[in-house]
């Protein structure tokens, strides 16, 4: 499909850039007038069949400095039962020092919990819970395993691995800021300071459109955004209980001076996940990109 | 030398302030470019009567000047969240996939 593939292009970034929509494009936006870049070209609408989640590969632990994503090659990955979703960056993840250092102690905590987003809405889950999510998930059974793979915090008591920030590198390009030095230290000089287009090189358009750069930024969704772990890092399983209703509620609709009355009947469906297992990968599992479990 | 058609370039313009207490033709001219409500964005290719509009109402609006210009449908999808999970298992596969073996 047409929709689906343009959004997996915008995802597909494989530069250290945010996700594309997920930036809080609101504090780039003004009415200044600018002048045009050439780094400011949408995505293409690329045929593309892999899916990826998350562009951000880095983490960090509670206290440290993230690590850059690596550039990754599109690969199909499979499931023993069903065909997963080629996850985040099919290239070999590359952890920093000190996520290796802190990643066991992390594991080696008792009880984990995960903020899991499940149509980007968070939901802090930990082995047992019981979620009732607010709405019907179409498609699924009562009895079906269901993978959650986007996530934005694990932790334990001590703890947390979070994604690290999404960086505001992609301010719409034609953004100028203009710096005027203090009147009473330095001079009544200003410059004007053109923020840097995320390509490095000049190249063609169509080259540039090949990848991802400063994409369209949706400024009224840009709030509140989040980066995502990759979903190499752990493992959280949630089966489908069931489907929960409401009770029926009942909306009057009329209008003044006007005898008729309608009803309109609601009685809505929630889905009911319990949540099987929330898990941290080993250093050693998630390298050897050992995906079996 | 092979000649290669020059890429059409687009406005994007967002609306990002009201033209309400403004006069008639300001409201007019972003009528016209497709804009009825704040931070609605529009495509428009780069001429020099949309180049005017948008002087017109510069102090309304953010523009970039893109490449490629998106539908509202295509706008709608990149706002389409994505599920978040996938289906490792379904109930009904794994009767399947028992029936099949024996």
């Amino acid at each position: 499909m047409l929709s689906r593939t343009l959004k997996r292009a915008l995802l597909d970034s494989r530069l250290p850039l945010p996700p594309t929509f997920l930036l809080p494009w609101a504090a780039g936006l003004t009415t200044v007038s600018h002048t045009p870049e050439a780094g400011n070209v949408p995505p293409p609408l690329i045929d593309s069949a892999q899916h990826v989640s998350t562009d951000r590969q880095a983490m960090k632990s509670a206290s440290k400095q993230p690590k850059s994503a690596s550039p990754a090659h599109t690969a199909p990955a499979t499931a023993p039962k069903l065909p997963a979703p080629s996850s985040t960056g099919t290239s070999p993840i590359a952890l920093s020092q000190s996520v290796r250092d802190l990643l066991p102690l992390l594991q080696a905590q008792g009880s984990h919990y995960i903020t899991a987003h499940i149509f980007d809405r968070p939901y802090l889950l930990t082995q047992g819970d019981t979620v009732r999510l607010p709405f019907f998930m179409k498609d699924v059974a009562p009895g079906d395993i269901l993978r959650l793979n986007k996530a934005s915090n694990i932790g334990s008591r001590d703890y947390t691995l979070k994604a690290s920030a999404a960086a505001p590198k992609l301010k719409s390009s034609t953004t100028t800021t203009v710096e005027v030095l203090d009147p009473t230290s330095g001079s009544l000089a200003s410059h004007s300071r053109v923020m840097p287009t995320p390509s490095p090189d000049s190249e063609t358009p169509s080259s540039t459109a090949a990848r991802t750069m400063a994409p369209h930024f949706i400024p009224h969704i840009a709030k509140g955004k989040v980066s995502y772990l990759d979903d190499r890092l752990f493992v959280c399983r949630a089966v489908v209980m069931g489907v929960e209703a409401e009770p029926m509620r009942v909306k009057e609709k009329t209008k003044r001076r006007q005898r008729k009355v309608k009803s309109v009947k609601s009685k809505h469906r929630y889905t009911i996940l319990k949540v099987k297992e929330v898990r941290i990968r080993g250093v050693e599992e998630i390298e050897g990109g050992d995906e079996l479990d | 030398m092979s000649l290669t058609t020059p890429s059409v370039r687009f406005f994007r313009i967002t609306l990002l302030r009201s033209a309400i207490g403004l006069p008639k033709r300001t409201a007019g001219v972003l009528a016209a470019l497709g804009l009825h409500k704040r931070l609605r964005t529009v495509y428009h290719p780069v001429t020099q009567d949309v180049a005017g509009q948008i002087f017109a109402v510069k102090e309304l609006v953010d523009v970039q000047e893109v490449d490629q210009k998106l539908s509202d449908g295509q706008m709608r999808e990149l706002r389409r969240p994505g599920p978040g999970f996938w289906v490792e298992k379904r109930v009904g596969q794994q009767a399947q996939e028992e029936v099949e073996r024996t």
